[in-house]
């Protein structure tokens, strides 16, 4: 006799809430070629296991909205419209968000959250964690510091480029579903 | 509103003079030259112009959210290393440890359709993060495909690990039930297994999640009743018998299980068994069934299987092509050859044995009386008293009843004294407890152990253990209906299959004791066959038979099964079975 699992088998019963100082935020937008943008923001713990994810619907710009943008266009969006929507869902306040993109930076003004940017190893700026590069928003040397302490922990378990990896599956399973 | 909007909506009607273009010259709406009250007047304004908006992108798009709690407690989750402390000025920051180069995901089976579950799987890190991160040991590293293993039963609510005798079916579920229980999502769990394997199983518990309390459910009513109801004991461990014998105590005292584990899960094959019914019967919210053969004899057995796994899926209509693609995503198999390439090679010898002249007579004078006998049945012959023709010759092959000699038996023995002086140890398998002894009798000087079903569990284990640790005990003597399964022997190098069994997959589950993971070199896999004899017309009749199991796990065409049918029982002594009306 096999009882049906609920969806709560998967997802152990809730617990007390994590604290905010453990939690780490990746931020990222995916482009796709018949969707648009969508843009998905994945909140880990110290161990690298998921808390939140929040995605936006998708985001489609016009040919016009790029000619008036112009070189302006993708940190606007990127930053002002998804990284903002995104960062404002979150129950969770990160230790750190961390981004993939150079155009996420953007998300500065939107956000009191330390920001910082993840390049491969072999990038001209930044340091290093891991096969990791990480570059905080604005090049504050101050920053740096702080990013390196918050981000080691995590970096100890986790490569900093895998979890945008995971967004990037959720988001292509959103899109088949 | 800003920006190129806000311009566009500005936009009025305006006069051509308006322009004031550079370099262009206006010119007024009625020329002077032109005399005349029938000069045109031509308007020199546009009309209106149709306002364009552009919308912008100040609209945020909608988000959608989905959460998840912690999958492990919240002090398993604290990374495996401290925080770094605070570092003197100037002083090099500590290199953060590079990640382990394998990579597992877990993807969420076909059956998860709910996107907030499905997410839940591709969100979670790298299955070797969240074992690092668990704090979870183990005695030795897994190999990847035990990771994918792993990775493949965790998800999963109805499974069949299908891989090959000796890939460590029971690790790959002991460490996934391990993680299940560490992350709460189990609490409750049992393991099911054949009653000669208990104490294996027990032990490869210890070994591979020594933190979980385990109970045997054993001995006397009153004592099961108790190790049944102890709640606070996460695994517990039950042969099929003591399942189908206490099946109304289990319903009485209402036991669910998170998770229910089957060991060698062919023995659920016959649907209409006790211990099939007794098996589907507990209430369990996850079914994983492990087993080297899923299709030991026909299709019907998967079938019957997955009547535990997931009831309902397959049905006996459904073609081996359909019911490969419908169970697809249910079954992991791994051979040997795929995934264990380093693996010490097995190497396969068929001994061709010439009986003594004494042992042919009377092989001879019983095949052809036993031939006559079924002859004068004509119709009223059964495929029973075949078999009994067949089980007499094969005995004879072993043993002369009349003289006791054995050209099997001279030939194992010289080849035990070479093995024996290079300190290798070597199995042999019969089909008869009867053969073993007599075995034992000749090979006493090999140290020769005996491991059959006639002795107690305490017997089996002591002599396991003797084999394993007493340099003295160099071969062990196995029945296939003991030995066969279950046992991991791989620091033996020899294997002998003294007599043939009647399927070639319980013969490789015997010679799989041996050449298993851990194997330290090449096995050498001797089957012994003598010539012009029962033994090598069965060995044609199997070889000539496509393997159906392979067949239906790769989704080709198939045969109809792997074992010996009706016709061809008789056809060994060709003989044609009788055609009666009713049948």
């Amino acid at each position: 006799m096999v009882r049906a699992h609920a969806s709560s088998d998967l997802q152990p019963t809730p617990m007390e809430q994590p604290s905010s100082s453990s939690a780490y935020g990746f931020l990222t937008v995916v482009d796709s070629p018949t969707h648009g943008l969508f843009g998905g923001y994945l909140l880990v713990d110290a161990a690298g296991r998921p808390l939140e994810f929040h995605c936006t619907a998708p985001v489609k710009v016009s040919r016009a909205q790029q000619i008036l943008y112009g070189a302006t266009l993708q940190g606007h969006l990127h930053g002002q419209q998804i990284g903002a929507a995104l960062l404002a869902e979150a129950s969770v306040e990160p230790l750190v968000v961390l981004t993939d993109l150079d155009s996420m930076l953007a998300v500065r003004p939107h956000t009191d959250l330390p920001v910082a940017l993840v390049t491969r190893a072999d990038a001209a700026a930044g340091f290093e964690l891991g096969t990791a590069k990480v570059t905080a928003a604005g090049a504050d040397p101050a920053a740096e510091t702080v990013l390196r302490e918050r981000l080691e922990p995590l970096a100890a378990v986790v490569d900093l480029h895998e979890p945008f990896d995971r967004i990037r599956a959720a988001i292509e399973e959103a899109q088949r579903h | 509103m800003t920006g190129p909007t806000a311009a566009a909506a500005a936009v009025r009607s305006f006069r051509v003079a308006d322009l004031a273009l550079p370099g262009v010259r206006v010119l007024p709406a009625v020329d002077p030259r032109i005399a005349g009250p029938s000069a045109l007047r031509l308007p020199i304004e546009f009309s209106e112009p149709r306002v364009v908006r552009l919308p912008l992108l100040d609209v945020r798009p909608a988000v959608s959210s989905f959460s998840f709690a912690p999958a492990v407690a919240p002090a398993a989750l604290a990374p495996p290393r401290a925080t770094p402390g605070r570092r003197a000025p100037g002083e090099p920051p500590p290199p953060a440890e590079p990640p382990a180069p394998r990579r597992t995901r877990i993807t969420p089976p076909r059956d998860v359709v709910k996107l907030s579950e499905r997410f839940f799987f591709l969100l979670q890190p790298h299955l070797e993060t969240i074992l690092e991160t668990s704090r979870l040991e183990f005695p030795r590293q897994p190999f990847p495909f035990q990771f994918d293993g792993m990775a493949f039963l965790l998800p999963r609510h109805g499974a069949v690990l299908a891989d090959e005798m000796g890939l460590g079916k029971s690790m790959q579920a002991i460490s996934s039930l391990r993680l299940l229980i560490r992350s709460g999502q189990a609490k409750r769990v049992l393991v099911v297994c054949p009653k000669g394997l208990v104490s294996n199983w027990a032990r490869e518990l210890a070994d591979w999640a020594p933190e979980l309390v385990v109970a045997v459910i054993e001995g006397e009513q009153a004592r099961r009743r108790w190790q049944w109801s102890l709640t606070d004991v996460p695994v517990k461990l039950a042969n099929y018998e003591a399942v189908v014998r206490d099946r109304e105590l289990v319903a009485e005292l209402g036991l669910e299980f998170d998770l229910v584990v089957l060991d060698e899960a062919q023995r659920i094959k016959n649907r209409s068994s006790q211990t099939s019914h007794a098996i589907r019967d507990l209430k369990r919210s996850r079914s994983w069934a492990l087993t080297g053969t899923p299709v030991e004899n026909s299709a019907e057995d998967l079938v019957s299987l997955f009547e535990f796994v997931a009831p309902g899926h397959l049905n006996d209509r459904m073609s081996p092509r359909a019911l490969g693609a419908a169970a697809a995503d249910h079954v992991l198999r791994r051979t040997k050859d795929k995934v264990l390439t380093d693996m010490p090679p097995r190497l396969n010898r068929d001994e061709r044995i010439e009986l003594s002249p004494e042992q042919r007579e009377t092989y001879r004078r019983a095949e052809e009386e036993g031939v006559l006998r079924l002859s004068a049945l004509g119709n009223e012959a059964t495929i029973q008293n075949v078999f009994e023709l067949v089980l007499r010759l094969k005995q004879i092959c072993n043993f002369d009843t009349a003289t006791g000699e054995s050209a099997k038996l001279d030939c194992l023995e010289a080849e035990l004294e070479e093995i024996h002086a290079s300190g290798r140890k070597s199995l042999v398998f019969s089909q008869w407890v009867q053969t073993l002894g007599r075995l034992k009798d000749r090979l006493e000087r090999f140290g020769a152990l005996e491991y059959h079903g006639g002795m107690s569990t305490a017997a089996r284990d002591e002599a396991i253990r003797k084999f394993k640790h007493d340099k003295k005990h160099g071969v062990l003597l196995l029945s296939y209906g003991a030995g066969a399964v279950g046992l991991n022997l791989q620091f033996s190098q020899y294997v002998f299959l003294f007599d043939r069994w009647w399927n070639p997959a319980i013969e490789d589950q015997a010679i799989n004791r041996a050449h298993r993971i851990g194997a330290v070199g090449a096995v050498t896999v001797t089957r012994y066959l003598s010539v012009d004899t029962i033994e090598e017309r069965i060995d044609e009749v199997l070889r000539s038979k496509r393997d159906l199991s392979d067949t239906i796990l790769s989704q080709a065409e198939a045969p109809a099964s792997s074992g010996l049918t009706a016709d061809e029982i008789f056809s060994l002594f060709k003989l044609t079975p009788p055609r009666r009306a009713a049948a």
